[in-house]
């Protein structure tokens, strides 16, 4: 007993498109005839396969990615295997920190004796997995330098040694954690800085905002 | 034949665009061998008998005893055979090249071998391995069992030959590797035992022996399920991303894969007692609508080709951040205690090379992992190591005099996780 799924696999199980995962709704072999999940036992009319092999050149494409057969000439699925050739790639799930000056910050915290850069050029971080610690090294040769390191001009005089860190959990989930900085870390607009040592979860386009002018922007790339 | 059930704890919402979908999978047996009949099992003790192991001279005495222990415990029908390890192995019992069937008579002979034992000459580790994968040849369709004891470093081989061993002997047979003493390598043992799905333990004082090999054995007595493996169905263009075996013990799964099909693949668990395991698994599928449900992966457990349980790990996306952005308690806490185990070993490691500024950022955050997964017995391991002055924070002082058996106990058990309670939501 095999039925159709809704992007038009044949699956060997009911609950679950065994080529594409996806959900068979409502597809009960008794049934009547619900949208999708037609029982293929329904169908009578069986034409004939011709066996022709196509030379063509448009015939020679690239092997299946999923099973090796050979793609028959324009169709979207497999014939072995029912792999979609339409189908896009997975996601690549990989993260950035990019960091800018922001003038609003600046112009709202207002720090006596701190001035706005005037030249900053926007600096990126691929995040590791794991901790990525945002701070300011000492240029130390001993040092453990944190991975997100703001030492360099302009310098930020409100970013902590060890200030902060982001970090990309095994789980896919972004967070960011205060390390007990002097200033604290605000994120997105609320003026409130979070509290030290507690992880807030971050979404794709979350702003991170260090010091006296620094945010962070982390970024699905 | 045991009964095998499963539950499976995931967060199955996903925002817009979300591709990677995280399920703690919960996998019990009952360890019940039932009335069909079950494989019998072929047991091997790999003592180690180098020169080292007679200093001090109740070290090797210890490692009879244990042996003797050992033999005790096994069942009557069940094939064994006790090797001596040096830099060549040597069958000390029976010495024919085969295996002996438990009765009365073998046992007692096999225990009266182990006294003509005697300390000397150096570690091979993988021509004993090698000596016992030949035994176990002996004894097809058995489900095959050693105990590994050593006291020190695999001297007298390259790494690459224990390396190319390892890889041959894979799904062979199971060994659980013990450490006596504090000159061995424990990053050595746990390749070894994490590559013949065994466990690696440190026994520090060797009057400990006896009672942890008694337990060893009385558990793979225990065993009433062989060949089972983790089978994992994901859909077209999906990607495993990991298998991590989490509970009891962390154990890296994802490269022992073997194809089934092109959207199938088997992940051997070794044999099965009444016990209980926790596998996390992270699948990379395509993003769907708003809306759209789809199984991310079908879990079964195999036994050969048979479906003895079977789980279903599905992603449905939403536009409702609360839903999307809830983190399931069993895949944060399980994360946190890989990471637990990953700062560990790396602040042990950076405390060996004298990067005290790197090893008191990693123990320190281990604390806090330890600390809030609720993991005590890695805490009381940590204390010994650390001086902690807040566990919340992590803040912590390096202890300047740490017992070197200290370290490394801490080293070993790094990867013992705790269960996340039934009441966790």
């Amino acid at each position: 007993m095999s039925v159709i799924c809704p992007n038009g696999h044949e699956s060997g199980t009911a609950d679950y498109c065994d080529v594409c995962g996806a959900l068979i709704a409502a597809a009960s072999p008794a049934g009547g005839s619900p949208a999708t999940g037609l029982p293929v036992g329904e169908i009578t009319e069986v034409l004939p396969v011709v066996e022709e092999v196509d030379t063509s050149p448009a015939a020679r494409r690239e092997p299946c990615p999923a099973c090796g057969a050979a793609r028959s000439g324009e169709d979207r699925y497999c014939e072995s295997c029912g792999y979609d050739f339409l189908a896009p790639p997975p996601a690549p799930s990989a993260w950035e920190a990019i960091v800018t000056a922001d003038r609003a910050q600046f112009d709202r915290l207002a720090v006596d004796g701190v001035s706005f850069p005037a030249d900053y050029r926007e600096r990126r971080f691929a995040l590791a997995d794991g901790e990525n610690r945002i701070g300011r090294s000492r240029g130390r040769p001993d040092e453990s330098a944190p991975e997100i390191d703001l030492a360099g001009a302009p310098a930020d005089p409100g970013v902590s040694r060890l200030h902060a860190a982001l970090e990309r959990r095994r789980d896919g989930v972004i967070v960011v954690r205060d390390l007990g900085s002097t200033n604290g870390t605000m994120v997105n607009d609320d003026p409130t800085p979070i509290d030290p040592h507690t992880a807030i979860a971050l979404a794709d386009g979350d702003r991170v905002r260090v010091g006296a002018w620094t945010t962070i922007t982390v970024r699905r790339s | 034949m045991s009964t095998f059930t499963t539950e499976c704890y995931q967060n199955e919402y996903l925002p817009l665009g979300g591709a990677e979908v995280h399920a703690i999978v919960t996998v019990s047996s009952d360890g019940i061998a039932g009335d069909t009949s079950q494989p019998e099992a072929a047991e091997v003790v790999i003592i180690d008998t180098s020169g080292s192991m007679g200093a001090p001279a109740h070290k090797l005495e210890s490692a009879r005893e244990a042996t003797r222990v050992a033999i005790d415990c096994i069942r009557d029908g069940v094939v064994f055979g006790v090797i001596a390890g040096t830099d060549t192995a040597r069958a000390v019992y029976p010495t024919d090249g085969t295996l002996a069937i438990a009765s009365d008579r073998t046992r007692s002979e096999a225990k009266r071998a182990l006294g003509r034992l005697i300390a000397q000459g150096g570690t091979a580790i993988g021509s004993w391995l090698t000596l016992a994968g030949t035994l176990f040849a002996t004894a097809p369709g058995r489900s095959c069992h050693a105990i590994l004891l050593t006291d020190g470093e695999n001297q007298h081989e390259t790494d690459e030959h224990l390396n190319g061993v390892l890889v041959e002997l894979e799904r062979r047979f199971q060994c659980d590797c013990r450490g006596v003493g504090t000159d061995w390598k424990v990053s050595e043992l746990r390749r070894v035992a994490s590559a013949l799905l065994g466990s690696v333990d440190i026994i520090s004082h060797p009057r400990d022996m006896s009672e942890d090999f008694g337990a060893l054995m009385q558990t793979a007595m225990g065993k009433s399920t062989g060949n089972v493996s983790l089978r994992l169905w994901t859909p077209q263009g999906a990607s495993v991303a990991f298998v991590r075996q989490v509970v009891p013990t962390i154990e890296e799964l994802t490269a022992r894969a073997v194809q089934v099909n092109p959207q199938t693949a088997d992940y051997p668990t070794a044999t099965w007692g009444p016990e209980s395991r926790d596998y996390h698994l992270c699948i990379n599928v395509h993003p769907g609508e708003v809306g759209d449900e789809m199984l991310a992966g079908r879990v079964s457990l195999v036994e050969g080709d048979d479906i003895r349980a079977t789980a279903l790990v599905k992603a449905i996306w939403t536009d409702n951040e609360q839903l999307s952005t809830r983190i399931e308690t069993h895949v944060a806490s399980y994360t946190d205690q890989v990471e637990l185990a990953d700062c560990i070993q790396q602040g042990l490691e950076a405390r060996k090379e004298g990067d005290l500024a790197t090893a008191t950022f990693k123990l320190g955050r281990a604390v806090k992992l330890a600390d809030e997964s609720g993991n005590e017995g890695t805490m009381k391991l940590l204390q010994r190591v650390v001086e902690v002055e807040d566990p919340a924070t992590g803040t912590v002082r390096l202890r300047g005099d740490v017992a070197i058996v200290d370290e490394m106990t801490l080293d070993t058990r790094s990867t013992v996780t705790v269960r996340v309670g039934p009441g966790a939501t």
